[in-house]
């Protein structure tokens, strides 16, 4: 896996947790403050995140890992394997293998962005900041119609379009999936790479984790996460593309009152922000860590 | 039907000073609007000869000076614009555009066109930004006017690079294009029967996407196809038909001109390149005792495909040739 990479990891390790599942993670270069890569899992892995980890390494030591359910780390197969709160714990139980007591998270969508935010707002200590690529904060607005056009649970008469959401279709081309999902959320043109190494990072994966992790019995209400959100005190930095296919552009807003953190919108940008603008992506997430150490000092 | 790209409906930007007949002459076809730059030239400026304005631009500083030369006149000096903001970090780069696109005049005269007059164009250029001696490179029909100077000027020529150059003097022609002639009407379009007279003056815009298609063959080449295609359409079939009866060496001469060359000389061929065969390429290296890096899997135009590998070898060619690391 680590075969023509621009950079290579300088230590790797896993970590277990307390329900036996092994988390993979890398560390990559050195300097503070340390910036934690949040994977998008188990959908995708750390390697979304190719596009930021040589550049941001050469001046932070970087650590990404592999989100349960994809990459090096394990994949179980039930719902509670997959709530909010294994996820932020996951992402702890890395910060503490690591000696990491303190980091700038960085994620992108739910998987990144909420998991950021909880571990933000119960222990304040040890998040520096945040930097929310394409705020999946769930229901701090409405999700786009397509999300709900078709039943996810039942057997549909079609497999077109958004009918691929369906864990009958996961179960059959899963492939086709990944393809179709890929294709609409990174939907710039010039993006067939992009398209390309997410799809092969889907399949790397499990469909019984997907389906699993749609399973996940997280019991999210509105109230109690703007409660959370709330309750972020860290700075923050907020960007959004005005295309986002798979996160309004109403969340990133919505997170931006509750907390106060300002938005970068990103003119033209779907989703991949990271993957798709990594130029951009980069010199946001610069000028923000250095943002945070001058102020620090 | 090719879709132009959106920045050509876009305004034209504020062009270049260019007053006299030339403006005139430019005027008459839509300007693109330019896409941001990762580096802007520090001058540019026009040489004439014989009533041809061509234009160029200087970047940097630092010696050896680089001149990349125009390629077929399909398109202009932008194909380069992910080798100069590299090399100008280290040294002087001037770039211009060929006669027949870009700023640069399109004469309606096929001798305007002649390999000679390409070559004519470099020099003057040097003369006017007061460049002695340049490392040239070259891309494609590029080639033909790199190898005319280095082998004709020698005291004007440091080192001589060649892309997927278009070299008769040895190697084969590409199989697939053999059966079809330029000038004839033919009963097909399809394939590389769209690299005839007949089929650019029916449609360009088909011709131009089914070109690009097969210079930029790899994988994930949407960017560079819609680039070329955009600069494609800053001229026209008519100026490229004209250009099309412009004299070339034989492949006796082209071999002649190889034997001449004493500079120091690297080919970057891409070992699938679909436009002109690789053998070309190598027959070159080895008939100038130049260095071959041959591409594996890369396609017609290496240089935008995959710039970073590119650049990487270019630098250690010019440093071998006296330039920085």
């Amino acid at each position: 896996m680590q075969d023509g990479r621009a950079r290579v990891a300088e230590t790797s390790g896993r970590v277990e947790r307390p329900d036996g599942i092994g988390i993979a993670y890398e560390v990559f270069g050195s300097g503070d403050p340390t910036l934690v890569l949040i994977p998008s899992a188990p959908i995708v892995h750390s390697r979304q995140w190719k596009g930021q980890v040589p550049y941001l390494s050469r001046r932070n030591r970087v650590i990404t890992y592999d989100g349960r359910g994809n990459g090096r780390s394990d994949r179980p197969a039930e719902g509670a394997a997959y709530t909010d709160r294994e996820m932020v714990d996951d992402l702890v139980a890395v910060m503490d293998a690591t000696e990491t007591r303190r980091a700038v998270l960085i994620g992108l969508c739910i998987d990144g962005v909420w998991r950021a935010i909880q571990l933000a707002a119960e222990q304040p200590g040890r998040v520096l900041g945040i930097v929310a690529f394409a705020v999946g904060v769930p229901l701090l607005a409405p999700r786009h119609p397509w999300w709900g056009a078709f039943s996810f649970e039942d057997e549909l008469p079609t497999d077109e379009g958004w009918a691929k959401v369906n864990r009958h279709y996961w179960r059959r081309d899963y492939a086709g999936f990944a393809r179709f999902f890929f294709t609409e959320i990174t939907s710039e043109p010039h993006s067939t790479k992009q398209i390309d190494d997410a799809v092969e990072w889907a399949l790397e994966g499990s469909v019984d984790a997907m389906v699993a992790d749609a399973e996940a019995p997280n019991g999210r209400d509105l109230a109690a996460i703007e409660g959370v959100c709330r309750a972020v005190r860290c700075p923050m930095l907020i960007v959004h593309g005005t295309e986002d296919t798979c996160q309004p552009i109403a969340r990133a807003h919505r997170l931006s009152e509750l907390t106060g953190a300002p938005v970068v919108v990103v003119e033209g940008a779907d989703h991949m922000i990271p993957g798709r603008h990594p130029v951009k992506a980069n010199l946001l997430i610069r000028e923000f860590v250095d943002g945070i150490a001058g102020g620090a000092a | 039907m090719v879709r132009a790209p959106e920045r050509l409906t876009e305004a034209a930007p504020a062009r270049t000073a260019a007053p006299g007949t030339a403006e005139l002459r430019t005027a008459e076809r839509p300007a693109a609007a330019e896409q941001a730059r990762a580096r802007y030239p520090r001058t540019t400026g026009y040489i004439e000869r014989d009533g041809v304005r061509v234009f160029y631009e200087v970047y940097g500083s630092g010696e050896p000076t680089v001149l990349l030369l125009p390629t077929w006149s399909i398109i202009h000096s932008r194909h380069w614009k992910l080798q100069i903001p590299d090399l100008a970090r280290r040294q002087r780069v001037i770039a211009f555009d060929g006669r027949g696109n870009g700023r640069s005049d399109r004469p309606t005269e096929s001798a305007a066109y002649d390999e000679r007059e390409f070559a004519l164009d470099a020099l003057a250029v040097m003369d006017a930004t007061q460049t002695p001696k340049a490392v040239i490179v070259g891309l494609s029909l590029g080639g033909v006017r790199g190898l005319l100077l280095a082998a004709e000027h020698p005291e004007r020529v440091v080192g001589a690079v060649f892309i997927c150059p278009v070299y008769r003097g040895g190697g084969e022609p590409l199989a697939e294009r053999a059966p079809y002639s330029w000038e004839d009407e033919l009963d097909t379009d399809e394939g590389w029967a769209k690299y005839n007279k007949h089929a650019w003056r029916r449609d360009y815009g088909s011709f131009l996407e089914f070109f690009f298609g097969r210079m930029f063959n790899e994988p994930h080449s949407t960017k560079p196809i819609e680039d070329c295609i955009g600069w494609g359409l800053e001229t026209t079939a008519e100026t490229l038909v004209t250009a099309q009866y412009a004299s070339l060496p034989t492949p006796e001469e082209a071999r002649a001109l190889a034997g001449r060359v004493r500079c120091p000389v690297l080919v970057i061929q891409g070992s699938r390149d679909e436009i002109v065969s690789a053998s070309r390429g190598i027959a070159l290296a080895e008939h100038t005792h130049g260095r071959l890096a041959l591409l594996e899997g890369s396609g017609h135009g290496p240089h935008v495909r995959d710039p970073i590998k590119v650049n990487l070898i270019l630098r250690d060619f010019l440093h071998r040739v006296g330039g920085p690391r």
